[in-house]
């Protein structure tokens, strides 16, 4: 459709105002270059594709096994990062040369994969035979300890009992004491024991319920074991104790091992003997050093697999990816009767169909095939993608645009306008030359360090603010102007540019607090006159400065966005438009507000005192009564009587002629339509479609004048409800500048006021905290907020449809985007 | 310094800024037109600015009453 765009609009063709002419093109690749075709277009990324199956499911289509293929491989590269991520080894992008076969790449991940999980499961066998030797040494050692111990106090005991044995064989010598001495190995009791470790949290509970189970039968000693042990089951450091357990009998035994059991207690054969005891130990010892080196050993050979893996990670990540898009794209073409060719159709800019040409031919030479494939332009009725070629400054502001709707195909973008009056009106509501500074710096932070930070992964906030860096940029800049005009630097005032215009009205200045100075010189030359910062009169005087200004600017921006529509309506040739939309819509809001920005102008050369509120009121309420002591200029009266009288007119005259103006279009058309040659009818419909919104095939008039019926409400509500929302510009600007004067006066003079370093650097840190937090980022946020708003309802619904949608071309570089949806 | 001083330096500002653009970065004539509209819509936004706070400080309604102190 890019036969449409030439002629039309107010301006000569003009970057970013409008998007990219575009046609659908048809393909037809012979099926042996279809894999390369499809992969230079990617190369190229120009060419939106259009899914020519979609009725079939993705299982039916013609590459489905070369996706799963793709899906598998993409698995496995996963895991290999997963590896390489626990390993802590680091994919590095190489230079070398390597295989670009996708076959062969699919062969050599499947051995890789089966010799890593071979490694892991090896890997894994061995550590847990190194822990439960660790483990079984700790209880060799404890029990071994407490069965050393038990020993050395029963040999001690025996001594003693021997010993007065020996010196009271006297008269007052039990009888039957023999029997009752404990440890007595005359009368031998067969107990049995188990050791072992339990989980140290688990150990109380562990303790009752053997208690509990064997009805005290049972003797259980604990130890604690001061370093967390590798548990061999689920590998997890743990705290563990040692405890060996005395029992009698083998039914004890069988409920001692399934307490074990469900306490996750693993127990380790011990023998009774000291000598054995020391020869496991010096066993364990021995296997446990040979499974160390098999371990690291082990180790070793793993990273360096790993490190080889991430040598072409990079590489392999991105084939794969790439394969897998290029047939998720084959998957979209239709295949031909003959079954040898495939047939795509797709979107493109106009611009781009040489390159798309070239494309083509270098792949039907690169793939020896002996057709080239074909490019046709068709002519479709559907409406284009909307594509607009952004650099890295306009990016930002279009997606500002986008975020609140695309535009329509070759719509006026507000785009253009938006890279300055955004950045302007955000100025408006930060005007102070001293955060602006700040502000210049961060963005130039980011700016110098573009290039390191865009390949980088940032967080999100940081991510947020590097991508739009330039506009925070040009909102700085702005700034410091607007700091320059509202005169302040963090808050306070510099007379850089003349001296004040004010002096006291005579020599002792006795007034100058009663009725105030006086204005003796010229005018102060630029932005704000100095003095007026702290006196008592300050906030009336910007209060109604601002109010003020913000309606003037408010007025001159709704104008412009009336006059981006009228530049619409010429580009699609649409003259109803301009009659009964764009000039009802110009003479309604300036007979009112453009004229309440007049008066606010004249009243500011002429320095009267007339009343503006009531003027505006009484224009409506009694439009013939004389206006006194409130007229500004001659004749005003009579002017106010035509104005109102234009703006009665505008209402209906956007209101009634455009539904009945379209229903005879339509109607004329119809009537030419079944006579017309038929090429003609394409051509006349195509147009149409484009530009009639509302040129469906049927014509129900009712909509169409609700409709309009809804726009003209809108309009005339809006200008008043709009020019009042740009008071915001006032609001912020002024708690902007209370705010900032707070923290200088309430904070830094409060500090300073003391004489004492101490409190002066207290009261600088917080001072500095409060504008950085406070002014700087909350207020920077709110301020865009605003500006974000002001943008996107009160200048773009004047002109805006948005309706269109993004053309999303099939990209290599844009497959880092995609990752997650395909 | 006049009204028509000023603005007349905004305007040669604004003129000379246009200039720069054009040599500085010239690619083409779409792309001129489009920094050229930058540069003007910058150019009216601040003399916008500056001549609201200069006309409402021409003839002043109020006069600056200082602070007792």
């Amino acid at each position: 459709m890019g036969e449409v765009a030439p002629g039309g609009g107010c301006l000569p063709p003009m970057d970013l105002f409008r998007s990219e002419p575009m046609q659908l093109i048809q393909l037809i690749i012979p099926i042996e270059s279809a894999h390369r075709t499809v992969s230079y277009l990617g190369d190229l990324g120009l060419l939106q594709f259009k899914d020519l199956n979609s009725e079939k499911s993705p299982f039916q289509r013609t590459y489905a096994a070369q996706i799963k293929r793709c899906g598998e491989m993409a698995r496995k590269l996963r895991f290999f990062k997963e590896q390489m991520i626990k390993a802590g080894v680091s994919p590095k992008g190489s230079t070398t040369e390597f295989d670009a076969n996708i076959d062969n790449i699919e062969i050599k991940l499947a051995e890789i994969e089966s010799e890593l999980s071979e490694m892991n499961a090896n890997g894994e066998k061995l550590q847990r035979t190194y822990n439960e030797l660790v483990e079984y040494k700790l209880v060799l050692q404890k029990a071994g300890d407490f069965f050393h111990s038990a020993q050395s106090r029963a040999v001690e005991q025996q001594r003693e009992y021997e010993s007065r044995h020996l010196s009271g064989e006297s008269m007052e010598t039990p009888l039957l004491q023999d029997q009752e001495l404990p440890g007595d190995s005359s009368k031998p009791v067969k107990l049995g024991f188990l050791a072992g470790l339990v989980p140290r949290e688990k150990s109380v509970a562990f303790e009752r319920i053997l208690f509990r189970a064997t009805r005290g039968n049972v003797f259980l000693r604990q130890t604690a074991v001061e370093n967390p042990v590798t548990d061999p089951v689920s590998g997890e450091k743990t705290e563990k104790n040692v405890f060996v357990v005395f029992y009698a009998g083998e039914k004890v035994k069988g409920k001692i091992l399934k307490i074990c059991d469900a306490f996750g207690a693993n127990r380790y054969p011990f023998a009774e003997e000291l000598g054995k005891q020391a020869q496991m130990i010096s066993e364990v010892s021995g296997k446990l050093a040979e499974l160390k080196t098999t371990i690291d050993a082990g180790l070793l050979h793993r990273v360096n697999l790993l490190q080889n893996i991430g040598t072409q990670y990079e590489q392999w990540n991105l084939l794969v990816r790439k394969e897998k898009s290029i047939h998720h794209t084959l998957n979209m073409l239709s295949l031909d009767v003959t079954k040898k060719c495939l047939v795509a159709e797709g979107w493109s800019p106009v611009f781009a169909t040489k390159q798309v040409q070239d494309a083509l031919k270098r792949a039907a030479k690169d793939s020896n095939s002996q057709v080239s494939a074909i490019l046709q332009v068709l002519h479709t009725r559907e409406s284009p993608p909307t594509y607009f070629r952004t650099n890295k400054f306009t990016s930002p502001y279009q997606g500002i645009i986008d975020s609140y709707g695309v535009a329509k195909y070759q719509e006026a973008n507000p785009t253009v306008f938006t890279v300055v009056t955004f950045p302007f009106l955000f100025a408006v509501m930060f005007g102070d030359w001293g955060h602006g500074i700040c502000l210049l710096l961060a963005a130039l932070y980011f700016i110098v360090r573009e290039k390191k930070l865009s390949s980088q992964k940032l967080d999100d906030i940081t991510e947020m603010t590097f991508g739009g860096r330039y506009i925070i940029f040009m909102m700085a800049l702005f700034s410091i102007y607007t700091g320059f005009i509202y005169n302040e630097f963090f808050s306070v005032p510099f007379p850089l540019f003349a001296p004040s215009a004010y002096e006291c009205r005579d020599l002792s200045c006795r007034d100058s607090t009663t009725i105030g100075l006086i204005k003796t010189g010229p005018t102060y030359p630029f932005g704000l006159d100095p003095v007026w910062h702290g006196t008592r009169s300050e906030l009336p005087f910007l209060n109604s400065l601002k109010m003020k200004m913000s309606i003037l600017l408010g007025v001159a921006q709704m104008n412009l966005g009336i006059i981006m529509s009228y530049c619409n309506a010429r580009f699609f040739k649409n003259s109803v438009n301009v009659w009964f939309q764009f000039i009802p819509q110009m003479i309604f809001l300036n007979s009112l507000f453009g004229y309440l920005s007049l008066l606010i102008i004249v009243k500011w050369c002429t320095g009267s005192q007339a009343d503006l509120y009531h003027v505006m009121i009484y224009m409506f309420l009694s439009p013939t009564d004389d206006l006194g002591e409130n007229q500004l200029f001659a004749g005003q009266k009579n002017l106010q009587l035509v104005l109102l009288l234009l703006a009665g007119v505008a209402v209906p005259w956007m209101l009634l002629p455009k539904p009945f103006i379209l229903k005879k279009q339509h109607e004329a058309r119809h009537g030419d339509e079944s006579y017309a040659p038929l090429p003609n009818t394409e051509e006349s419909l195509q147009v149409e479609s484009n530009h009639d919104s509302h040129g469906h095939e049927e014509f129900e008039f009712s909509e169409i004048f609700v409709h309009q019926l809804i726009h003209t409400i809108e309009f005339v509500l809006g200008a008043v409800s709009n020019t009042a929302s740009y008071l915001r510009l006032w609001a912020l600007s002024l708690a902007h500048s209370e705010l900032s004067s707070v923290f200088y006066e309430k904070v830094l003079m409060l500090a300073w006021g003391y004489n004492n370093v101490i409190i002066l650097i207290v009261g600088l840190i917080v001072f500095i905290f409060a504008t950085v937090g406070v002014l700087l980022v909350m207020e920077t946020l709110s301020a865009f907020l605003h500006a974000l708003r002001l943008h996107w309802v009160e200048y773009q619904n004047k002109f805006y449809e948005g309706d269109g949608y993004l053309f999303h071309p099939f990209s290599f570089s844009l497959l880092d985007e995609e990752d997650d949806v395909l | 310094m006049g009204f028509l001083i000023t603005t007349a330096i905004f305007a040669v500002i604004g003129i000379i800024a246009c200039l720069c653009t054009r040599i500085c970065c010239n690619r083409g004539p779409s792309a001129n037109l489009f920094h050229l509209t930058l540069v003007i819509t910058a150019t009216i936004c601040c003399w916008m600015m500056w001549a609201i706070v200069y006309l409402a400080q021409m003839k002043p309604l109020i006069v600056p009453i200082l602070s007792g102190e």
